[in-house]
């Protein structure tokens, strides 16, 4: 610590940093602590409206590689239906809890290198990547037992009779095999590549699971987003 | 790669880094305020796992114990710099 008796002085940063450690002589300490206080007030509030500003669909849009993903996510019922409820991007791909949201943050960084990249920037390479893309985003929610959706949708609260009878039978089975929403719902946002399946088993084994998903009991997305298109109508 | 930078910065923003500098600073003694902070980094796994432990990953865990422990004795260090006695 700098020492107060000390009478040379240095410049600078240097003599900023002395009189940073320098004990204060005029303030009083509740002075200090309640300035203290508003002032990280200030800054917690600041950080967090920040965050949320990066936290809505036109943050998440305004760069040019998001385009086809948004059109894409609005032919679907998340974004257009009956009851005018939606879920926006970061409702999906950005978790609520405080500890998870910042991860997501700091990891969605690469977006914005190859945003500058242009690793996406054609529909061509777009198209190339849509499978990597894809597996990342079922690895995160496989691992987290489809956190997000949960966010809105919860078995426990499901009225399978007010559901179609194959919606509602596939829902029991989820159910009883402790399967998770990713698991059947992988395009139920954005159009899939092809080879998902294949991939999607590779990421759950990956992952150290057993697939649940066989041949049988592939959920036919085009018939789903057809219900669901009449349904909101 | 991004998502152990990602972890690393999700506790430092949260309870390990924040709680852990906190606790810290209201000791001299180093080790007991890594062992505040790798405690509190504990807390945060738990708390952020509903406190079920099936739910702990060990991964995040270790990281958050780390961040715990570190931030603690960088406020155990601003103890020793910022005050006379």
């Amino acid at each position: 610590m700098a020492d107060p008796k000390d009478k040379t002085r240095r410049k600078g940063l240097l003599g900023l940093w002395d009189r940073f450690w320098t004990p204060n002589g005029i303030l009083s300490i509740g002075f200090i602590l309640i300035a203290g206080f508003l002032t990280g007030i200030m800054f917690w509030g600041s950080f967090h409206w920040s965050l949320e500003l990066t936290n809505t669909e036109e943050f998440c849009v305004s760069c040019h590689t998001m385009e086809t993903n948004l059109g894409e996510y609005r032919e679907t019922i998340h974004y257009n239906n009956h009851s005018g409820v939606r879920a926006t991007c970061p409702d999906c791909h950005v978790p609520k809890e405080w500890n998870h949201k910042v991860k997501a943050k700091i990891m969605a960084a690469k977006d914005v290198y190859h945003e500058l990249l242009g690793t996406i920037s054609t529909e061509e390479k777009y198209e190339d990547r849509r499978l990597h893309m894809s597996a990342s985003v079922w690895r995160k929610m496989k691992a987290s037992d489809s956190r997000e959706c949960r966010n809105c949708h919860a078995f426990e609260y499901m009225d399978f009779t007010a559901q179609e009878n194959r919606a509602a039978s596939e829902h029991q089975r989820a159910l009883d095999n402790n399967m998770t929403c990713i698991d059947c719902h992988q395009g139920i946002a954005h159009a899939l590549a092809p080879g998902y399946l294949e991939e999607y088993k590779r990421v759950v084994e990956e992952l150290g699971g057993e697939p649940e998903l066989s041949q049988s009991s592939i959920v036919d997305l085009h018939a789903i987003r057809r219900f669901l298109g009449e349904k909101s109508e | 790669m991004l998502d152990f930078f990602g972890t690393i910065a999700g506790n430092i923003l949260s309870l390990p880094g924040i709680l852990g500098l906190a606790l810290g600073m209201m000791t001299r003694n180093w080790s007991l305020a890594a062992s505040m902070g790798g405690f509190v980094g504990i807390l945060n796994t738990l708390i952020f796992a509903h406190f079920s432990f099936a739910e702990i990953a060990v991964y995040d865990l270790l990281i958050a114990v780390a961040v715990g422990a570190a931030a603690g004795v960088v406020g155990c260090a601003i103890r020793h710099k910022g005050s006379l006695a």
